[in-house]
């Protein structure tokens, strides 16, 4: 039909006024395809925004005090004194029997941690093991942010250093990555030399985590962290930078790809956060079962993500109860945990167990020492007990999850992108799903073994993934 | 011919559709919860006396406790939204050193006759309290009572006279009661179960032997709470002793097509699924009331069911701990408004001395931790999963639908599964602990309800 009527509108038979307003409305449609393809490729950020977590008024404009200042962890007699009393003092109920940990930590063993804490368990001792790599604070936004930073001791020649933020998440701290930290900042002594890369880490403390600050007012949720952790890296004179993070740790350095692309070369996580919603995930998830080439999965994603009920639904809602409480109540849930250490252990300790290996429920000693030495266990907790950072640990996921969680999701992440996937993890993120957020994965690696807390637990393979991640990014 | 046909296919019709009703009666759960094995001789069933008592030593190691404990600043303007508000908890510990006596209380908890006596392996507490007078002629209605969580039996003192003395209070002496009140295994001063899976099918079983071995073979029970359902599974394992089942807490847990049609219609078309006014004005907005609450105030009901060991492990340890964790629900599921109070609301309905004791209950028995596997022995399979969830009550049921309890099931919901309700009424005041808050209006209902079925002699009507 068009080509009737095209020589039909160049001829000489149509009035000017058609001679003008076809090559206008080209023009038009030209310019609107432009658009359109160019805003496809604007990346949408979330907007960084700003805070005040000091305690009471923001004080008028008058400049905040940027200065790094170094920090060593201390302790007292006074400070172990009382920890012993407590420890003398705790009153046991007994398990029922065949409990396992079914029940939560199991009571006998409870017993076992407590004797070898009171008598064995050397605080000063751990206390110079932490004070090893430099610590510092800094004030941002009215509170006092905790990291360390450890760089290279040693920069062989034409070796590039790129720093590398790291995030911990619940019930975890810095302390998490002492032992990647020596892989990641002097690879070849210890039989990586994967690369010309080697990294100068820093692990800042959540706020209200640790040696962080706790913030002062309502609604210090992940994107203030971000920022928060964006100006940390910036005060250090940083202007490109790698992250690295899991459980909270994974949704903060999210944030900050998905706030400053530009600052971000890279974002590793050993944890990914799904959404169960959406059509398309319910029929990949029914016909996944059978067919999973058919939805994008791999024969181990089918194997980690199957049978679905059991694996999804009921594992996490088995495992989820201190979730809903430390969402809805986190004063309560913490008061008594920030007044007994034992209550803080078995609380913390039992994460530990089953988040590592969903097996160890079956345990009498829920496995803890077979993939962790007490010492470091009892650091991690004893962290959360000297700066009674457990309530406004807890307070982290009301804060969280008051909001939508889907706006973080809606706004994709575009900067290269590397997932470890653990076996042993909560709950498994194909890369078909992954990609519906994370635009941009560069790398996704079906680690062999391991669980939720990676750095802890397989730090040499999480430093080789990551070291690898970095190789690609860095051949971009 | 026709005629026969018809009849026989009526008959058949009418007997299916009246049959679809479970009306089997709830198996008797018989158990051995105690230590180690079940020996070969046969149990001590003796009643004994109780008394509860008190040590210089557990007041001093308490004080230490409350002296050494550590707080958390609360969050600025937070109140009571994120839990129990700190600074408020401060002021409690102050009373629970200073002012609280902890003797004088223990002596109101001896007021009352207490006993033990060991079913299925272990010691079971319980307060039994006669009429001080009764009439000529008169016979005491037995009236077992159950408390629930974070209760105790000692939630029943205010009502307990009402029941036993109702003349000495205004409301009459037409129904006078003996009340039973047990601790529920595991609480108070109850022995806890020793081994895996007691339910609250074995606890209505222990109740069900403890009057029996009281000499009842008929009997009045009232509950809420967990209270609610040990006292609805007693219902079903022996209709023949429950003369009268009274609720002042209602769940269903089974819901089905024609629930979800009442919630998305039933705010515009109330008469159609048979809901009142009231049951309106309290279940809708729907989100708001039911889906909200539920989220905001069950994060405790989770992980009880899941990991009770480790969540009570810190509050048998730190008394602070357990107060804030067990008033919490003193002050949210008597009032949900009292959570925008900066002192929680505690002191409107309930007194320090009060609210202490009950606490004091947990912690002088060490059974915050067993209290809790309660929520795991029932909930962990799913809500509705258990036989007992499928199977209806046809005792003669009396419900007292208070206007804060947490979650407002209309009658309309209840009869479904209480097929026998003789009242059911909007009570004009009161939240979930309605025994300790309100006894007067509960005690008036509970003998309304009792006038009914004895009136008209309703017990021997079931099963008919």
């Amino acid at each position: 039909m068009w080509r009737e009527t095209l020589p039909n509108a160049w001829s000489f038979d149509y009035s000017q006024k058609n001679a003008v307003l076809v090559p206008v409305a080209a023009l038009g449609v030209g310019g609107m395809l432009l658009y359109w393809l160019r805003s496809g490729r604007k990346i949408k950020t979330i907007d960084m925004g700003e805070g005040w977590w000091g305690a009471g008024e923001r004080p008028p404009k008058g400049k905040e005090d940027t200065s790094i200042r170094p920090f060593k962890i201390e302790t007292s007699d006074k400070e172990i004194e009382d920890l012993h009393q407590r420890l003398d003092r705790f009153r046991f109920t007994p398990s029922v029997e065949g409990a396992a940990f079914h029940y939560g930590f199991n009571s006998s063993y409870l017993r076992k941690v407590v004797a070898y804490w009171r008598n064995q368990f050397d605080w000063r001792k751990q206390v110079e093991v932490l004070n090893k790599y430099p610590h510092f604070h800094t004030t941002i936004e009215g509170i006092d942010i905790h990291f360390i930073h450890v760089k290279p001791s040693y920069v062989p020649h034409g070796q590039a250093v790129r720093p590398l933020l790291m995030v911990h998440g619940w019930p975890g701290s810095f302390y998490e990555f002492y032992k990647i930290i020596p892989l990641l900042t002097e690879p070849a002594k210890h039989g990586l030399n994967e690369g010309d890369v080697v990294f100068e880490v820093i692990c800042p403390s959540i706020p209200g985590y640790g040696f962080s600050e706790a913030p002062h007012q309502k609604e210090f949720d992940s994107i203030a962290t971000a920022r928060i952790f964006h100006k940390l890296m910036n005060r250090l004179g940083f202007k490109e930078y790698y992250l690295q993070g899991g459980d909270w740790g994974a949704r903060i350095t999210t944030n900050m790809a998905q706030m400053l692309p530009q600052s971000v070369k890279g974002l590793h996580l050993n944890v990914v956060f799904v959404t169960l919603e959406g059509l398309g995930k319910v029929i990949s998830i029914m016909l996944g079962a059978y067919v999973p080439w058919l939805v994008g999965f791999s024969r181990e994603d089918a194997r980690r993500l199957y049978p679905f009920m059991q694996k999804n639904i009921y594992d996490v809602l088995r495992e989820s109860g201190y979730l809903h409480i430390q969402a809805t109540k986190p004063d309560t849930a913490g008061c008594g945990l920030n007044d007994s250490p034992v209550g803080l252990a078995a609380y913390i300790m039992e994460k530990f167990s089953t988040w590592t290996d969903k097996s160890f429920l079956h345990k009498d000693d829920g496995g803890l020492e077979s993939k962790y030495s007490l010492d470091e266990l009892l650091t991690n907790v004893m962290i959360y007990w000297v700066t009674s950072s457990i309530v406004s640990s807890m307070r982290y996921y009301k804060e969280n999850f008051s909001k939508d969680p889907n706006i973080h999701n809606r706004v994709g992440v575009y900067v290269p992108t590397g997932i470890a996937a653990f076996p042993q993890e909560l709950l498994h993120a194909p890369r078909v799903w992954a990609k519906d957020v994370y635009k941009n994965i560069i790398t996704y690696t079906y680690m062999p073994r391991g669980g939720h807390f990676a750095a802890f637990e397989e730090p040499k393979l999480l430093a080789q993934d990551i070291m690898q991640f970095v190789r690609k990014v860095e051949q971009l | 011919m026709l005629l026969e046909v018809f009849l026989v296919l009526g008959t058949l019709l009418i007997y299916f559709l009246f049959s679809k009703k479970d009306e089997e009666t709830l198996p008797f759960k018989d158990g051995w919860w105690g230590r180690g094995q079940k020996p070969v001789t046969k149990e001590d069933s003796s009643i004994r006396p109780f008394k509860v008592e008190t040590a210089e030593e557990e007041l001093s190691d308490l004080f230490r406790r409350l002296d050494q404990a550590r707080f958390t600043e609360p969050l600025e303007n937070s109140f009571f939204h994120y839990g129990t508000n700190s600074v408020h908890l401060r002021k409690v510990v102050s009373y629970w050193k200073n002012q609280f006596n902890w003797k004088k209380q223990v002596e109101v908890l001896n007021n009352y006759p207490q006993f033990k006596t060991k079913i299925q392996g272990i010691d079971i507490h319980f307060v039994h309290v006669k009429p001080p007078c009764l009439p000529e002629g008169q016979a005491a209605k037995p009236l077992l009572m159950v408390h629930g969580w974070p209760g105790s039996f000692y939630e029943f003192y205010k009502i307990i006279p009402l029941l036993t003395d109702p003349a000495s209070h205004g409301l009459g002496d037409e129904h006078i009661f003996e009340v039973i009140c047990p601790s529920i295994p595991g609480y108070g001063f109850s022995e806890a179960p020793h081994k895996k899976d007691f339910n609250s099918v074995s606890a209505a079983s222990v109740f069900y032997e403890l009057m029996l071995r009281l000499g009842f073979s008929e009997f009045y029970t009232q509950g809420g709470d967990c209270g609610w359902l040990i006292c609805t599974n007693l219902a079903q394992i022996a209709p023949s002793h429950v003369k009268g089942l009274h609720l002042n807490m209602v769940l269903v847990t089974k819901l089905g097509l024609s629930h979800l049609l009442s919630i998305l219609l039933g705010r515009y078309f109330p008469g159609l699924f048979g809901f009142q006014d009231e049951d309106v004005r309290r279940m809708f907005p729907f989100l708001k009331k039911w889906l909200h609450k539920i989220l905001s105030e069950f994060g405790y009901a989770h992980i009880q069911t899941t990991k009770p060991d480790t969540v009570g492990c810190g509050l048998n340890d730190s008394p602070v701990g357990l107060a804030a964790y067990i008033l919490e629900k003193f002050s949210s599921w008597t009032d949900m408004e009292f959570q925008n109070l900066e002192d929680g609301g505690l002191e409107r309905k309930f007194s320090l001395d009060d609210l202490l004791t009950n606490i004091m209950i947990y912690w002088v028995s060490g059974c915050i931790v067993s209290s809790m596997r309660f929520y795991k022995e029932n909930l962990q399979k799913g809500i509705g999963t258990q036989k007992h969830d499928k199977l209806t009550v046809q005792v003669p049921t009396g419900i007292a639908a208070f206007p804060n309890e947490i979650l407002h099931i209309p009658q309309a919901w209840a009869k479904k599964k209480y097929t026998n309700i003789v009242s059911f009424h909007f009570m004009p005041r009161g939240g979930h602990f309605a025994a300790f808050e309100e006894p007067e209006l509960l005690a008036k209902d509970i003998l309304q309800f009792v006038d009914k079925v004895e009136k008209e002699q309703l017990w021997k009507k079931k099963g008919e």
